[in-house]
């Protein structure tokens, strides 16, 4: 292989895999906003927390108390973050966004979403401490060369677990009563109501979702992150403008748009600099704003009547 | 209309009468110098906070001891700057009108420090800075400004001429943060290193929330022979970045050849947390926990017995502990206030701290540059001195 197809493969792979870890993050974000039309803004700290348990679990809990492996550990610890994130989710739910449901306001709820992103930062600033922690996988230990090409074991599994959960969703949402009366919710909440089907548990069911996908986000991207109580932040405005470019509340296109992003990053630092690297997306934004507000993949919406 | 005071009413401004009489007393006979101490506790740069608020701790235990400094005590009060302009420029306005301090340290971030700069101009109030290296600092003519860490220029100046004299280096890439301080110190090698015959083959510039550095190292890796890779950035991404260049395996730690160059920015502790990835690190050090010196071996003790056994102190600790430890010694030399703080410092010549001797030139910056150390990182991820 020349050296430029090289270059070119190996800037793929880091793309696709910068792309994974935001499609992850992004996901959760795009669920939420397709199901409820609303903007979760405590996201970014659902994925601090995923990645403050996973280090936990991962460095402490798996190793010293279970006895595992250092990679048996951090595997332990991916399925335990995302259950936190869920058991969070279902907390947030039941003690904030239900309620606020019940009043029937579109603004309180979004409101809400800022308070208890200041209200997660600063408890684990106050549990956790300012002090970055050094979260490192196994995994991202084991380099994996294929002639001049490489990638690491991490760059793998992230890639393998965004790929599961992404089918898991895509199945669920389309093979499953469940998931369908979902996606019935997500287009016409009252109609679907008509159709027997419960919103509340369904709309408590997507929060719990989406909240158990940025616990395993954070898992899985705990080991990039300068790991502090506000890492999640670094990447959030990032899954914002994924979801916006993919259209917002769509699945498909979130996907295509977050793995679009990583390989635009890749090639920017490549050719342009890695400090263009927010000029070059958010222009990306901007363009898609203008020619194609409803995003890369549209998904018909019926209007309320 | 007669309006006849209660005897309740009497006794209550009575009492208030008699509280103001004795903390004015009070304040009369307590003989206090303000610090006003601002420090980034959270962000990504809250590990100098932390670390920072360590240092002033101990020293202001020892120097406010028995009579204290001149029969002075030192009063503290600490305020999150978040290495943040805007917030440093918030907070020190905030401190200035209520805690009404003699004299500010802080911050430890170039782009915050010089936020604060004109304002402590402004309100004639010292700013002593341990931890910001960009050169405007002290190169703006303030009067006020006075910094105990060595410039941009000065470390600059120094990694660029050794690299290319004592390493041999011909080819440089450049890794900076896009701050005032990245560029800055990037600037100074390039200056440096390219008069002196060598060549820089790329300089990229990276924000603070770039987490995966793999598309950077992919970048170096491509760029065929690199002799050096001075990093500017703070200690979370250049773990990251270190272990990226590792695994593309551009530096020595990942079987390549490139030696990565750092500034004082690291503290210590930062190859134990880069791992492998970090062995061959070249790097300059003001502070050096392992030196022999009277001074270093009780911070040391004092520091252990403070925080634990195991604890080892960083640079950002000394610096802390220096900076209380020159407010004090100001004081002794008959400073009350922030003019004639701003007056003994001026005249500081040769003061031994932890972190070496303080000698302020006319712009206010410390001109003894024996209190730079260059190590290298050793497969054990041990420090080995250089002798340069």
């Amino acid at each position: 292989m020349s050296d430029l197809a090289t270059l070119l493969v190996q800037q793929s792979i880091n793309g696709v895999y910068l792309g994974c870890l935001y499609v992850m993050v992004a996901l959760g974000l795009t669920l939420i906003y397709g199901v409820m039309n609303q903007i979760n803004f405590a996201h970014a700290d659902f994925v601090t927390v995923g990645a403050f348990t996973a280090f936990f679990v991962a460095t402490r809990f798996a190793t010293k108390v279970l006895g595992l492996g250092d990679a048996a550990a951090y595997l332990v610890s991916i399925f335990i973050a995302l259950g936190a994130g869920a058991v969070l989710g279902l907390l947030v739910n039941a003690v904030v966004f239900a309620p606020l449901r019940e009043r029937g306001d579109e603004l309180r709820p979004l409101i809400a979403t800022i308070g208890i992103s200041v209200l997660l930062e600063n408890g684990q600033l106050a549990l956790f401490g300012p002090i970055p922690f050094q979260f490192d996988s196994p995994f991202a230990k084991e380099t994996i060369r294929l002639g001049r090409v490489f990638f690491t074991g991490q760059s793998v599994l992230v890639v393998v677990a965004s790929m599961l959960a992404i089918g898991a969703l895509y199945a669920f949402m389309k093979f499953t009563f469940t998931g369908k009366a979902l996606r019935a919710v997500s287009q016409d909440r009252e109609t679907a109501g008509l159709m027997g089907i419960n919103p509340d548990f369904l709309i408590g069911l997507t929060i719990v979702i989406a909240s158990a996908m940025a616990g395993m986000a954070g898992a899985l991207i705990g080991p990039v992150l300068v790991l502090t109580p506000f890492a999640g932040a670094t990447v959030i405005v990032k899954a914002f403008a994924i979801v916006i470019i993919g259209g917002f509340g769509n699945m498909e296109g979130t996907i295509l748009a977050g793995i679009l992003v990583g390989i635009i990053e890749a090639f920017t630092v490549q050719y342009l600099g890695s400090g263009l690297i927010d000029l070059v997306v958010f222009v990306l934004l901007l363009v898609m704003l203008v020619v194609r507000p409803t995003g890369l993949i549209a998904e018909r919406r019926e209007e309320n009547v | 209309m007669n309006i006849r005071p209660s005897p309740r009413r009497v006794a209550v401004a009575l009492a208030l009468a008699a509280f103001a009489l004795i903390g004015s007393a009070s304040h009369a006979q307590e003989k206090v110098i303000r610090v006003g101490v601002l420090m980034p506790i959270s962000g990504p740069a809250s590990y100098f906070g932390v670390q920072g608020k360590q240092g002033i701790e101990l020293a202001l235990e020892q120097v406010n001891a028995g009579a204290g400094p001149a029969g002075y005590k030192l009063q503290v009060q600490y305020e999150d700057s978040a290495c943040s302009p805007l917030q440093a420029t918030n907070t020190v306005k905030r401190v200035l009108e209520q805690f009404k301090p003699h004299i500010v340290i802080g911050e430890e971030c170039s782009d915050a420090s010089l936020a604060i700069a004109p304002i402590l101009e402004q309100a004639k109030v010292p700013l002593l800075n341990a931890g910001s290296s960009a050169v405007k600092l002290t190169e703006s003519g303030y009067k006020y400004v006075f910094r105990i860490f060595p410039t941009a220029d000065q470390q600059g100046t120094m990694l660029g001429r050794n690299a290319f004299e004592k390493l041999g280096a011909r080819t440089a890439v450049l890794l900076y943060e896009k701050t005032n301080a990245g560029v800055d110190n990037a600037d100074t090698f390039e200056k440096v290193f390219t008069a002196a015959g060598g060549k820089v083959l790329a300089r990229i510039d990276f924000g603070r929330d770039v987490n995966d550095f793999t598309p950077i190292a992919t970048r170096i890796a491509a760029l065929g022979k690199v002799d050096v890779l001075p990093t500017f950035g703070l200690e979370g991404q250049t773990v990251r970045l270190a272990q990226a260049l590792a695994q593309a395996r551009v530096v020595r730690g990942g079987g390549g050849t490139a030696i990565q160059l750092g500034s004082i920015w690291l503290p210590w502790g930062f190859e134990q947390k880069a791992g492998p990835a970090s062995e061959g690190y070249i790097r300059v050090v003001q502070f050096d926990p392992t030196e022999k010196r009277k001074m270093v071996t009780d911070f040391n003790a004092a520091f252990r017995a403070k925080f634990g056994a195991a604890e080892t102190p960083t640079h950002i600790n000394a610096h802390a502990y220096d900076s209380i430890l020159l407010v004090a010694e100001a004081v002794r030399r008959g400073a009350t206030d922030s003019e004639s703080l701003r007056d003994r410092f001026s005249k500081m010549q040769g003061v031994e701290v932890t972190t070496g001797r303080i000698s302020f030139d006319a712009k206010g910056q410390t001109s003894d540059l024996s209190v730079i150390h260059f190590v290298e990182t050793q497969k054990d991820l041990s420090w080995k001195g250089m002798a340069w």
